[in-house]
């Protein structure tokens, strides 16, 4: 078996005494690209921000690189890249100062041509890198934090509904970028309502349901999941 | 990370937040504002004792050319005495406001003359003057309550804590940075005026330094509030106007209440004559001895002074040395309300400190006046001053009055001259 990153097993999550997550399990490999997918409020944002120590386990672990959420959270969020479900950057600052900020944050340093090469390759337009980011489209914020997300150079890559906001092109593009990454051993976690571009990128799919996890469909020697099967499967959740 | 990183980065952070700029500016004249206010006090009553003091010489000069014998010579002479504000006086008027810090005082009876301008009644002075003790002690809690409440919910607000603190690779150090650096721009703010003043009026480096670590002292201890609190739990799921307002619910406890409810509290505890007590007692005594016998008066004079019972026999006219020898005996029938009065004075005071303790702009402010030789202890001081000096004085004349008896104008020239003794300790 290949070296696991992500673990969750018998995973338990209440929060104003409402059953959250519920009995979740599931495995990432390395270089594996894992997609959540659910309908809203179905628990997938927090199944990330428990790996990320945002929001505390109630029952069952969460770890990371096999290390537990409730003792080593410094040492995992320094191999994660997190993007966050709706991107808010400091809107004084241009895409650019705002990037160099978040990484000096992680101890990173990084030349304004390192930062602009990763600009370049979300397509975000040259014009807007050196504009405040309150001028931003949703579109180019989300553009700016994936950015910021490849720049912190992590193992591993957390992505809430990460291609919401971007235009169809931008979604093909950021769908070969992180095909390419997990080619060269990035472990991606994504969350999406997306079914047709989780199933286009994914290795693995969860689908999650009220908190549990309802069913897992694996590329296997597709090219890519079969997107009905999955699509099926979906609607026939979030119809009950 | 080092600490130094993390302060660089939120160095350069805060110097693109345009709105905080703008808040260090205000800050920055509201203390030059504070300074040149404190400045402008400190010397115009320096000027003022200075033109007095050559009024003084001149007027008395003036008088005592026209006397021919030395009761009316010390009868119609006034001297001037005073306490002139220390270089640091300045940055916190305190008790000046309050305590008078010049008299002109004559030979007669010496506690009302001190106490004929009553103090002012302290509590309606609370607020006090616009000065760098009141910034310091009463708004600059506020400055800080202003930049730090919202320093985590604002970021919560905006969407970014999530992102912050997992990027973060120790967040409380970013929290501390950035309020280290905000506090620290605050200061500057703050202080450069202040050292601007003290330049100015060449305070010493000792008390200009001490003044400095009261001011980081306050900050520090209300950054430190306000950060705690921000972190605790109480504050995790308020809005950043939730926040503020207890904050300021705990400033106005702290710099309003407190001083206010302990001001009302000492009153009630301690019982201080009033200074038109003692003015009285002394002025019925006085009166009074124009029509007792001779020896009532003597009886009470000799008993501290046993060294002139031969001088004391009487002509068929007025004698000055009966004269000022009832005035004497004035001051001593008043002397048991005026040591009630210091030490009535002296215990509110010490009450005062105690309840400062409660309260962090209460101790700063006692602390700058302390400094600056502006509180009551500086007030009692100038008081005993003018006592000792008026000591002089009898000291000299008594011994004219008692067995010389022509004039001679050349001695006045040997009249002591008061001297404000803080001048040796001026900070
Ligand atoms: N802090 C919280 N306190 C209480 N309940 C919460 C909290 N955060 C989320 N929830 C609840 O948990 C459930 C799952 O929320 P979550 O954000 O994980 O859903 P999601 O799958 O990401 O949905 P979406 O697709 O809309 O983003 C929702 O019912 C939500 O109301
Ligand atoms: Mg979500």
């Amino acid at each position: 078996m290949q070296e696991e990153i992500i673990a969750a097993s018998s995973l338990c999550v209440r929060l104003n005494n409402q059953t959250i997550l519920d009995n979740v399990n599931f495995n990432v490999a390395k270089g594996e690209i894992f997609a959540l997918l659910g309908g809203n409020g179905a628990g997938k944002s927090t199944t990330l921000k428990t790996l990320l120590g945002i929001v505390p386990p109630s029952e069952g672990s969460a770890a990371v690189m096999n290390k537990s959420v409730k003792t080593d959270i410094d040492f995992i969020r320094s191999k994660v890249a997190y993007l966050p479900e709706s991107v808010m950057l400091y809107g004084h600052l241009t895409g650019v100062e705002n990037i160099e900020y978040f990484l000096s944050l992680a101890d990173i340093t990084c030349s304004e041509s390192d930062i602009e090469r990763a600009l370049v390759r979300v397509a975000l337009q040259e014009k807007a890198w050196r504009q405040p980011m309150s001028n931003y489209s949703k579109g180019m914020r989300q553009k700016a934090a994936i950015a910021l997300a490849l720049l912190r150079d992590a193992p591993i890559l957390f992505l809430d509904e990460p291609t919401s906001g971007l235009d169809p092109n931008a979604i093909d593009e950021f769908n070969q970028l992180i095909a390419t990454l997990a080619a060269e051993g990035t472990t991606v976690f994504m969350v999406t309502h997306d079914v047709y571009g989780a199933c286009q990128i994914a290795h693995r799919i969860g689908l999650l349901d009220h908190g549990k996890v309802v069913g897992m469909f694996e590329r296997g020697d597709q090219s890519h999941i079969n997107t009905e099967e999955v699509h099926s499967a979906f609607s026939k959740r979030n119809k009950r | 990370m080092s600490l130094f990183s993390n302060l660089h980065r939120e160095t350069k952070f805060l110097a693109k937040q345009r709105n905080l700029q703008l808040l260090f500016a205000t800050i920055f004249v509201l203390s030059c504002f504070a300074v040149w206010s404190g400045i402008s006090e400190t010397t115009s009553q320096i000027t003022t004792i200075e033109r007095l003091i050559e009024k003084d010489t001149i007027d008395r000069e003036g008088v005592l050319a026209k006397q021919s014998d030395y009761g009316s010579a010390a009868y119609y002479s006034f001297h001037l005495t005073y306490s002139s504000p220390s270089n640091m006086a300045f940055a916190a008027i305190g008790q000046r406001d309050i305590y008078p810090w010049k008299h002109r005082i004559r030979m007669l009876a010496i506690e009302g003359q001190i106490y004929e301008t009553d103090a002012d009644n302290p509590e309606l002075s609370f607020l006090g003057r616009f000065d760098f003790a009141f910034l310091v002690s009463v708004l600059l809690p506020l400055f800080v309550i202003l930049l730090l409440h919202d320093i985590r919910s604002v970021e919560r607000e905006a969407g970014r804590y999530d992102l912050l603190v997992t990027t973060s690779k120790r967040q409380q150090r970013l929290w501390f940075s950035r309020a280290i650096v905000m506090c620290s721009a605050l200061s500057i703010a703050l202080i450069l005026p202040f050292i601007a003043g003290a330049l100015y009026t060449q305070a010493s480096l000792a008390t200009t330094g001490l003044m400095l670590l009261v001011v980081l002292g306050h900050i520090t201890i209300w950054m430190t509030l306000t950060l705690t609190f921000t972190a605790s739990k109480a504050a995790v799921k308020q809005s950043s106007a939730k926040i503020a307002s207890m904050l300021l619910a705990v400033w106005l406890a702290v710099a309003v209440l407190v001083p206010v409810i302990s001001n009302i509290a000492i009153e009630k505890m301690v019982t201080s004559p009033k200074g038109g007590d003692i003015l009285l007692t002394q002025r019925e005594a006085v009166n009074d001895a124009w029509d007792l016998p001779y020896s009532a008066t003597w009886d009470e004079f000799l008993s501290t002074h046993p060294q002139w019972k031969n001088g004391i026999d009487m002509g068929p006219t007025f004698e000055w040395k009966w004269y000022y020898a009832f005035q004497q005996v004035g001051d001593q029938k008043a002397s048991k309300l005026s040591n009630a009065y210091r030490e009535a004075t002296l215990k509110k005071d010490k009450l005062a400190s105690h309840f400062a303790w409660l309260s962090p702009p209460m101790l700063t402010q006692r602390l700058m006046s302390s400094i600056a030789q502006t509180d009551t202890y500086a007030a009692m001081r100038y008081e005993q001053n003018i006592r000792n000096y008026h000591k002089e004085l009898r000291e000299f004349y008594y011994p004219l009055f008692f067995t010389e008896n022509t004039f001679n104008l050349d001695k006045m020239s040997e009249l002591p001259k008061f001297s404000d003794h803080k001048e040796k300790s001026k900070g």
